[in-house]
């Protein structure tokens, strides 16, 4: 009979923390470069030139379509036959930053879409700057309508960044694995890797939460959803 | 690209299994999401903590990690083997039916209580508000919700190729080792994937507008 003992992987917790930065590091440089890329990707998508709007179209709506898990895959077998071999480390964050980077847009063109042009003509009008336009009128208003589907965002980076372990990424998920394959308790190896996923992702929620109340603090209380 | 193309009828059968095993975990999902959101609005504290729970935990868990735990987690620790499509079945279910739960409770609570005290007041009996005044109201908010949730499904079905199941991506990978074509062959299941979810969002439209449910 199966006896379920945490202890029995006891072993392996002092690789956990390095396995835990791996997959940190992944998730944090993804978040990074596809907000860089969603920022691209926001204004080519509200450009006034057809050719940016297009690409910016064609961007989202592939990388939105194609499983993340492809992805990785063409970018590091598919990208190494064609001669250009690249880490996997490398390969995951290219793949994630680039799956990242559509969701990105799509939020930051929702948050643009939703403050009226007449905002911008009237912050105009106070003979503001293009930068004061931007630091007083449209980030203040756009950050609390992207901060939610923002954090969503981040957790399913978190999550997706696990599939970086088959590729060879030694992040949490490879540390299940190993400690499956090595010691056959594979239930402890999964709870113990499900906790720190669980964690991760509702460590961001929580600041969500956090940020949302912040958020609504300084609002005016007739302008509360 | 010739050497990945002679294994085309591979390719169109792991096409169609993909296919049969994200609707599979669609269904499957909706009857168990739809239990699952419709606690979530139960009046019981219980229901709906457990309801809250259930989600978060299965959107708070990398896919990858579920169709692993539900493969070999069961088969070393409570000896349930189960097969490769049993498990991956299982995997998507559970990730389906958590996004669904969303969906389901988000229709239902679209239909307003206004319409719901009206009905009791007009003595209908709660199931009857439900069967005649709430969910036919409620299905039609959830059309494009529940092709999203399908999009999501199938794209999560790559996942179950690390278990070793036959779909498309796994299928692909054993042409890429046979064939050392890796680009091509990787591009073919891209494309697959893209006609797949373009399809999928094409009819998940053509739903909507046929019943007239476009608002």
């Amino acid at each position: 009979m199966y006896q379920f003992t945490i202890e029995a992987i006891a072993s392996y917790f002092g690789k956990l923390p390095l396995a835990i930065a791996h997959t940190l590091e992944l998730s944090i440089l993804t978040i990074l470069l596809g907000l860089v890329l969603g920022i691209g990707g926001a204004l080519c998508r509200t450009s006034r030139a057809p050719v940016l709007r297009l690409l910016g179209r064609v961007y989202v709506e592939l990388l939105r379509n194609l499983p993340l898990l492809i992805v990785i895959y063409l970018v590091y077998f598919g990208l190494a036959q064609l001669g250009l071999r690249i880490g996997n480390f490398e390969s995951a964050l290219i793949a994630l930053t680039l799956n990242t980077g559509a969701y990105m847009t799509e939020v930051l063109r929702g948050g643009l879409a939703a403050i009226d042009r007449g905002q911008y003509l009237a912050a105009r009008a106070q003979a503001m700057s293009t930068v004061q336009v931007y630091r007083y009128v449209v980030f203040p208003q756009m950050f609390r309508i992207i901060y939610a589907p923002l954090g969503n965002l981040f957790i399913s980076v978190v999550l997706g960044s696990s599939l970086a372990s088959v590729i060879g990424v030694e992040d949490v998920m490879t540390w299940v694995h190993i400690v499956g394959n090595e010691s056959f308790r594979y239930l402890e190896a999964f709870l113990v890797g499900g906790a720190v996923y669980v964690s991760l992702a509702q460590l961001i929620n929580l600041s969500r939460l956090l940020v949302g109340r912040a958020l609504l603090r300084h609002q005016a209380p007739g302008a509360r959803a | 690209m010739s050497a990945v193309l002679t294994f085309w009828p591979a390719i169109v059968k792991a096409t169609l299994t993909t296919l049969w095993i994200s609707w599979l975990a669609l269904v499957l999902g909706g009857i168990v999401g739809a239990v699952i959101g419709h606690a979530r609005l139960s009046r019981r504290r219980v229901l709906r903590w457990s309801a809250v729970a259930y989600t978060e935990l299965f959107r708070s868990i990398p896919p990858l990690l579920l169709f692993a735990g539900c493969y070999y987690g069961l088969a070393y620790t409570l000896e349930i083997r189960l097969s490769p499509f049993a498990a991956a079945t299982l995997a998507l279910t559970l990730v389906a039916s958590s996004l669904m739960s969303e969906v389901v409770r988000a229709a239902i609570e679209s239909v307003g209580r206004g319409q719901r005290l009206a009905a009791l007041a007009s003595a209908m009996r709660p199931l009857q508000v439900m069967r005649y005044v709430v969910w036919p109201q409620a299905v039609r908010v959830m059309v494009p919700a529940a092709t999203g949730v399908y999009i999501t499904t199938l794209k999560d079905s790559s996942v179950a190729s690390v278990i070793g199941y036959l779909e498309l991506t796994r299928t692909t990978l054993l042409v890429r080792e046979t064939t050392g074509k890796s680009f091509e062959a990787l591009l073919i299941a891209a494309l697959i994937y893209l006609a797949l979810t373009y399809a999928i969002s094409w009819l998940g439209a053509l739903v909507e507008r046929k019943f007239h449910f476009v608002h």
